[in-house]
């Protein structure tokens, strides 16, 4: 059972609790009843942000945190999809005894292993993509495994005896049938990424919004801080919209067809 | 027997590269050294120290986690259309604060000692178990419902005899979820602003060049992290039995 919705869900209403929400912040911020010290208002919060993207702070820092997640991200995509295809379809034998390994590989905590990773990759944009890396790799390849593992076999068997060639058999029969999984599993990851991403930042780096958000505590900024954060839940939630888009069509796709 | 055949090798490969001179020992202490530097850790009981403290922030955090989502997830799901229209937006929001981001805040509201951490672990778990009992509950078959109070039974027992039970498999992965995600912030957490804890123990030996102390504590993180997750796959499975026709592997969606 998926929740329905998403964050351009149908209902008025439920945008009316976020505006009647915005609302009663502004207000407590406007009386003091929530001190300036703590809290930033709405209203500042969107002076901030204008004011970020006029002098180009916003796409610079931006976008520089969305290409780390990117390629991390990319990077996950194009090693876990082939290889949870290989373990879970060709290779069944090689996957059941490398699935401890695996499981055991994915407890190791990304944060822990950030250290190692500035060891060996330096300082620069490797460790941070590396990590990221990491994060999304393991949703990726235990769905891509799990969703080709589902393909029905006759329709292999079926197409091997129409003569159909292997990398045909992938593309026409495979992809598609383990399609929803992949898609559940690249959604995952894209969460993920973004999300662990900011406390990467945090731990080391100069630029990128992470930077930002460390940057305006240590220096106790508040409007930036919440201008930050006000930025980085929008892009969270559209990645996340983006992804639900997408898994939706492609389940909507899928049910169509197996009816 | 294959099955456990990887691991073993993996190690063996590790201690093998290393031992050679193939991987620079400096950076990648073989895997026996790290062993014994956890063993020296846990003997000298530094290792506890660090490891209980860590175990009581994550445990103590996805408890109260699930206490707030648990019900605040089922009655979205199961019981208030309405209320579920107007908070679903907002919780979908919330879920995407990164608890990070308002760190330096939460402790100068809170102090420096452990509710700040506990409030993270708390904060980041508390998500995957709200929509995991939401969709859930969402997902009970009406007719069911119904049935239970055609033959009279009560609120309390149709939650106890029809909803949770329905929604038992994914109230569970839903803390399954949320118990993984809370090791990895915490770690985080501890690596930011704290003088105990594994985080702290790894982040403190990488600052001093002690690599295999490092090593070890990343070892310690990851056994932890196994340890309590196949201890919570045992309980979900004794609590929560499978339907009938699927196996453990067709479950993990």
């Amino acid at each position: 059972m998926k929740r329905i919705g998403g964050f351009f869900g149908d209902s008025f209403y439920r945008f009316g609790s976020i505006v009647l929400f915005v609302l009663a912040w502004q207000t407590l911020c406007s009386t003091g009843l929530a001190p300036g010290t703590f809290v930033a208002s709405p209203a500042v919060i969107a002076e901030t942000l204008a004011k970020w993207a006029v002098n180009g702070f916003l796409a610079r820092h931006g976008l520089i945190s969305l290409s780390r997640a990117l390629y991390g991200f990319l990077l996950a995509v194009a090693v876990g999809v082939p290889l949870g295809f290989l373990l879970g379809g060709w290779f069944k034998a090689a996957g059941r005894i490398l699935d401890p390994l695996l499981k055991f590989l994915g407890q190791f905590n990304p944060f822990a292993l950030f250290s190692v990773f500035m060891l060996i990759f330096g300082l620069g944009e490797t460790s941070k993509v590396a990590m990221i890396f990491w994060v999304s790799l393991w949703p990726i390849l235990h769905n891509a495994s799990l969703g080709v593992r589902t393909v029905d076999p006759l329709f292999v068997k079926l197409a091997r005896s129409l003569g159909l060639s292997r990398p045909r058999i992938l593309w026409r029969i495979v992809v598609p049938s383990s399609a929803p999984y992949l898609f559940s599993g690249l959604r995952q990851a894209s969460g993920t990424a973004f999300f662990m991403l900011i406390p990467a930042e945090m731990l080391g780096a100069a630029r990128g919004l992470g930077w930002l958000i460390i940057n305006a505590q240590i220096n106790y900024q508040i409007p930036q801080l919440y201008a930050g954060t006000a930025i980085i839940v929008a892009i969270g939630l559209a990645i996340d919209a983006l992804f639900r888009f997408l898994e939706g069509q492609v389940v909507r796709w899928r049910e169509k067809a197996a009816v | 027997m294959a099955r456990h055949v990887s691991i073993p090798a993996f190690l063996v490969l590790w201690e093998t590269l290393s031992r050679s001179g193939a991987i620079r020992a400096v950076f990648f202490p073989p895997f026996s050294q790290v062993m014994a530097t956890l063993a020296e850790l846990a003997v000298s009981g530094e290792l506890w120290g660090h490891l209980s403290i860590s175990l009581l922030r994550a445990l103590s955090g996805f408890a109260l986690a699930a206490l707030a989502g648990l019900p605040l997830g089922f009655v979205l799901g199961g019981h208030s259309r309405s209320l579920f229209e107007l908070l679903d937006l907002p919780m979908e929001i919330l879920s995407q604060l990164n608890p990070f981001l308002l760190f330096h805040l939460v402790i100068l509201v809170m102090g420096i000692g452990e509710a700040p951490k506990i409030t993270m672990v708390a904060w980041t778990c508390l998500w995957p178990i709200a929509f995991g009992a939401m969709s859930g509950a969402r997902g009970v078959n009406p007719e069911l419902v119904r049935a239970g109070r055609a033959f009279g039974l009560s609120g309390v027992s149709i939650l106890s005899r029809i909803r949770l039970p329905a929604a038992g498999r994914q109230i569970f992965q839903g803390l399954r979820l949320a118990l993984g995600q809370s090791l990895f912030m915490l770690v985080a957490a501890e690596m930011m602003g704290a003088s105990r804890g594994l985080g702290f123990l790894v982040l403190d030996s990488q600052e001093t060049f002690q690599l295999r102390k490092m090593y070890a504590a990343v070892l310690a993180i990851a056994f932890l992290g196994l340890a309590l997750d196949a201890l919570f796959g045992l309980l979900s499975r004794l609590l929560v039995p499978l339907p009938p026709g699927q196996s453990a592997n067709t479950a993990g969606d």
